[in-house]
C-alpha cells in the first residue's frame, strides 16, 4: 500500500469501495436501516417495500459501501442468490418481534449458508437483531440462538440489537463490518 | 479445520432430515385452550395493517365456555366471550367504498353477529317462522284459562309427533318441565306470542358481482329448518332463499351472486345438494349414502369426505370421478392454495394423528401432528404466505409454515398408488372370434352352465367313489377302521445304491394301544433285495411316532426304479389295515455288482 493510498485514505479523498448484500425477511427492516446510514441530507422519509432490489451508497470512516437492498418478499426471494458472487459482506436484518418468522429467518439463513458462492468463502455477516424498541422483541440473544448462529464457525460473524427508525445500535455495527473487511484485506 | 468440517456435516445431516420435510415448525403450543373445528377458523387482515390475523370461533373446553379469539403470531390478541357456541366464521368486504378492511361474521344460533375492526357492527337475526296454527290455537286457550296445563301437554304432543311444522322453542320447553312446574311456566309465558326460530348449521361466503380478491361478498347461511339463505353484506337483507330436503351441515359456495353462483350443500342425510342461481331447489343430487364429514371445491371437483374412512371426487354434476381410502376416520378437511405456484389441494386430518395433502386422488404430502387435528386451515397469516395452522383435540395449536422452495410433486408422498398403476395395458384389439364366442356365450349361457355343472357333478361323484374304493381295500395310509386308528408315513433316504427307508407309524387314537401288527413289504425282487421284508411291529402306544428302519438294495444298475408298497396288517387278518406306495428314487451310485 503506497503512501499516497493511505494519505488519500486517510484525507477520506478516495475510500475503498465495498460491495454489500442486505438481505432479510419482509418487513424486517432492511430499506430503513439503508436508510438511516445515509447522510441525513439523502434520506427519504418514507420508507415502502423493496420491489425487485435497489441500489444504495454511503461512506463509513474509511470505506465507501455500495449496498445491494434486496426485497425480502418471498416472491422475490430467490433473487438474492444472484448476487452472492459480487458481495464482500451480508448485513442480514431480522425482525425481533416476529417470533412466528424466525424459523422462516432461519431457513433462509441456512440456504445463504450453503449456497456454493457463499459457503467457501470467509465473507463477513452482520445480524442486525432489529425493532428492539418493540414490546414482544426478544433479545439479541435469543435471537442469535432461535437462528443457531453458533453453527456458523467458517466466517466472522457479528449480532447487533437494533432500532433502526431511531437508529440505535446501527453504527456499532457498520464499525465492526469496517474493521473486518479492513482486516480481511490487509 | 478437521473439527470444522466434522461440525458442518453435523449440521448438514440434521438439515438434510428437516429438508425431507415441506413444512418449518414455528410454533407449537399443547396449551393453546384452543378447541374448534375448520368451520369456525378464519384468517383476515382485519386491521388494515398488512398482518393476517387468525380469528377462532372457540367452543370451550367441553364447548362450555365458548369465546371469540383473535390471534397474532403465536399469542392471543383479543378476546371476547359469545353467548352461544359458534356454528362458523367467516370474513368478508362488505362495502365497496371501504378502506378494505374485511368484516368478521360469526355464526352462532340464529344470529350472525357482524364484527368490523373487531368491535360489534350488527347482529343479523334470522328471519321468524309461521308457527304451528293449532300450538298458537292452544296457547291461546291457555290464555283465557280454558285448558289446564296437563291437556295442555297431551295436545302439545300430539302436535309433536304428528304436525309438519314442528312446535315453537317455548312448547318445547314447556313439555321437559315436571308437572309441578307446569303451572307456574304457563302463567308466565301464556301472555307471549310463540315465536319459532330457526338455528344456523353452517356459513360461507359469495362474491356478489365481482370475482376479483377485495370484491364484496354475500354471505351464505344453512338453516336447521333444511333452507339456505343469501345475505346482502351491506344492508343485511335476504337476497335469495332456498329450500333443500334436509339440513345443511357443510357449505360450499363458487361464482358470483348476481352472475352465476352454485352453492353445493352436503346435508346430514348423507346428500349433497347442487343449486344454481335461478333454482329454487336443488338442481343436482349426489346420494353418498353414507354421513359426509366434510366438503371441499378443488377447481371444479367437489371432494367430499365420508364417515368410512374415504374421499370421494364429483364433478359439479354430480358424477363420482374416483375414491380414495384413508388409513382411519376423517376429522376435518380444507382447502390448502398456494397462490405462487397455482395448487390447490385437500388437507384431510385423520384420527391417526396425520394430515394427508390430496391432489385429487394423488397423495402428495403426511404431516404428522401429536395429537389429533380437529381443525385446520391454510392461507397467509401474519406476513407468510404459506401457513397451516391447526389445533388438536386435546387444545393445542401448530402452525407451520411452507418452505418457500419446496413443491409439491405427485407421487413424492409416501403409500401413493405405485406408479406402475397408472401405466395403460395395451389390450389387444377384439377379434372376431372373441366377439363370436361372446355372443355365442350370452346366447346359449344357460345351457353352459348347465354343461358344466353336470360334468362338475359326475367329476365329484367319481372322486367320491375312487376315495370310497380306497378306503374300502385300505390302500391308503391312513386307516379308516376305528378300532386300528393308524397314520403311516414313510421317506426314503440315501443316494444308492443303498436306501434307508424310514416308516414313521402313529397309533391315533386316544386311548386304546395297538397291537399285533405286523407290516409286510412288497416289491420288484429282480429290482431291489430287503433284508427283512416282513417283521412285527412292537406295541404302539396313543400319539407316539415309531421310526422303523429298514435298508433297500437297489439291485439295478440301468437307472430304473419302481414302487414299493408297504402293508400294516393285523395278525389273523389278510386284508391289510393301511396300505402306502412308495415311489423309490433312481439309484445314483452304481449297484452293488
Amino acid at each position: 500500500m503506497g503512501l499516497l493510498d493511505r494519505l488519500s485514505g486517510l484525507l477520506g479523498l478516495k475510500k475503498k469501495e465495498v460491495h454489500v448484500l442486505c438481505l432479510g425477511l419482509d418487513n424486517s427492516g432492511k430499506t430503513t436501516i439503508i436508510n438511516k446510514l445515509k447522510p441525513s441530507n439523502a434520506q427519504s422519509q418514507d420508507i415502502v417495500p423493496t420491489i425487485g432490489f435497489s441500489i444504495e451508497k454511503f461512506k463509513s470512516s474509511s470505506l465507501s459501501f455500495t449496498v445491494f437492498d434486496m426485497s425480502g418478499q418471498g416472491r422475490y426471494r430467490n433473487l438474492w442468490e444472484h448476487y452472492y458472487k459480487e458481495g464482500q459482506a451480508i448485513i442480514f436484518v431480522i425482525d425481533s418481534s416476529d417470533k412466528l418468522r424466525m424459523v422462516v429467518a432461519k431457513e433462509e439463513l441456512d440456504t445463504l449458508l450453503n449456497h456454493p458462492d457463499i459457503k467457501h468463502r470467509r465473507i463477513p455477516i452482520l445480524f442486525f437483531a432489529n425493532k428492539m424498541d418493540l414490546r414482544d422483541a426478544v433479545t439479541s440473544v435469543k435471537v442469535s440462538q432461535l437462528l443457531c448462529l453458533e453453527n456458523i464457525k467458517d466466517k466472522p460473524w457479528h449480532i447487533c440489537a437494533s432500532n433502526a427508525i431511531k437508529g440505535e445500535g446501527l453504527q456499532e455495527g457498520v464499525d465492526w463490518l469496517q474493521d473486518q473487511i479492513q482486516g480481511a484485506k490487509t | 479445520m478437521a473439527a470444522k468440517s466434522s461440525s458442518d456435516s453435523d449440521s448438514g445431516g440434521a438439515e438434510s432430515n428437516e429438508t425431507n420435510s415441506k413444512w418449518l415448525d414455528a410454533h407449537y403450543d399443547p396449551m393453546a385452550n384452543i378447541h374448534t373445528f375448520s368451520s369456525c377458523l378464519a384468517l383476515a387482515d382485519l386491521h388494515g395493517d398488512g398482518e393476517n390475523k387468525l380469528v377462532v370461533g372457540d367452543l370451550g373446553p367441553g364447548g362450555r365456555n365458548p369465546h371469540l379469539k383473535v390471534l397474532k403470531g403465536p399469542a392471543v390478541l383479543a378476546e371476547s366471550p359469545l353467548p352461544s357456541l359458534p356454528a362458523a366464521v367467516a370474513t368478508f368486504l362488505m362495502e365497496q367504498h371501504d378502506s378494505r378492511t374485511p368484516a368478521l361474521a360469526l355464526a352462532s344460533g340464529p344470529c350472525v353477529y357482524v364484527y368490523k375492526n373487531l368491535r360489534p357492527y350488527f347482529k343479523f337475526t334470522l328471519p321468524q317462522l309461521p308457527p304451528n296454527p293449532l300450538e298458537q290455537d292452544l296457547w291461546n286457550q291457555a290464555k283465557e284459562d280454558r285448558i289446564d296445563p296437563l291437556t295442555l301437554k297431551e295436545m302439545l304432543e300430539g302436535i309433536r309427533e304428528k304436525a309438519e311444522i314442528p312446535l315453537s322453542e317455548q312448547s318445547l320447553r314447556f313439555l321437559q318441565l315436571e308437572l309441578s312446574d307446569m303451572e307456574a311456566f304457563v302463567n308466565q309465558n301464556k301472555s307471549k306470542t310463540i315465536k319459532r326460530q330457526t338455528v344456523i348449521t353452517t356459513m360461507t361466503t359469495l362474491k356478489k358481482t365481482l370475482a376479483d380478491e377485495d370484491a364484496i361478498s354475500c354471505l351464505v347461511l344453512g338453516t336447521e329448518n333444511k333452507g339456505l339463505l343469501v345475505i346482502d353484506p351491506e344492508a343485511f337483507t335476504v337476497l335469495a332463499e332456498m329450500d333443500i330436503p334436509s339440513v345443511p351441515v357443510f357449505l360450499d359456495a363458487s361464482g358470483q351472486f348476481d352472475v352465476e353462483f352454485e352453492l353445493a350443500a352436503a346435508c346430514r342425510n348423507g346428500n349433497i345438494y347442487i343449486l344454481k342461481r335461478d333454482s329454487k331447489h336443488p338442481k343436482y343430487s349426489i346420494e353418498l349414502s353414507i354421513q359426509p364429514v366434510g366438503l371441499v371445491r378443488v377447481h371444479k371437483i367437489l371432494v367430499v369426505g365420508s364417515t368410512q374412512e374415504s374421499l370421494h371426487g364429483f364433478t359439479h354434476k354430480g358424477k363420482r370421478l374416483w375414491t380414495v381410502q384413508m388409513p382411519a376416520a376423517i376429522m376435518t378437511m380444507n382447502l390448502l392454495e398456494q397462490h405462487s405456484r397455482g395448487l390447490q389441494a385437500v388437507m384431510v386430518a385423520l384420527a391417526n394423528a396425520e394430515v394427508r395433502i390430496y391432489h385429487d386422488k394423488v397423495l402428495l404430502n403426511v404431516i404428522r401432528t401429536p395429537d389429533p387435528v380437529t381443525s385446520l386451515c391454510f392461507g397467509r397469516y401474519g406476513r407468510e404466505d404459506n401457513t397451516l395452522i391447526m389445533t388438536t383435540r386435546g387444545g393445542g395449536l401448530i402452525i407451520k409454515i411452507l418452505k418457500r422452495t419446496a413443491v409439491f410433486v405427485e407421487g413424492t408422498g409416501e403409500m401413493g398408488p405405485p406408479p406402475a398403476q397408472a401405466t395403460k395395458i395395451s389390450v389387444p384389439r377384439k377379434t372376431r372370434l372373441y366377439v363370436d364366442q361372446t355372443l355365442r356365450e350370452r346366447e346359449a349361457g344357460t345351457g353352459m352352465h348347465q354343461t358344466f355343472q353336470t360334468d362338475l357333478y359326475l367329476l365329484r361323484i367319481r372322486a367320491a367313489r375312487a376315495y370310497v374304493q380306497a378306503l374300502e381295500s385300505s390302500l391308503t395310509p391312513l386307516s379308516a377302521t376305528s378300532r386300528e386308528p393308524l397314520k403311516l408315513h414313510a421317506v426314503v433316504q440315501g443316494l444308492g445304491p443303498t436306501f434307508k427307508l424310514i416308516l414313521h407309524l402313529q397309533n391315533t387314537s386316544t386311548t386304546r394301544p395297538a397291537l399285533g401288527l405286523l407290516v409286510c413289504f412288497l416289491y420288484n425282487e429282480e429290482l431291489y433285495a430287503l433284508p427283512r421284508a416282513f417283521f412285527k411291529v412292537p406295541l404302539l402306544v396313543p400319539g407316539l411316532i415309531y421310526p422303523l428302519e429298514t435298508f433297500v438294495q437297489s439291485l439295478s444298475n440301468k437307472g430304473t426304479s419302481d414302487i414299493i408298497r408297504v402293508l400294516v396288517l393285523r395278525e389273523g387278518q389278510s386284508t391289510p389295515l393301511l396300505s402306502a406306495h412308495i415311489s423309490m428314487p433312481v439309484s445314483e451310485g452304481l449297484a452293488a455288482a
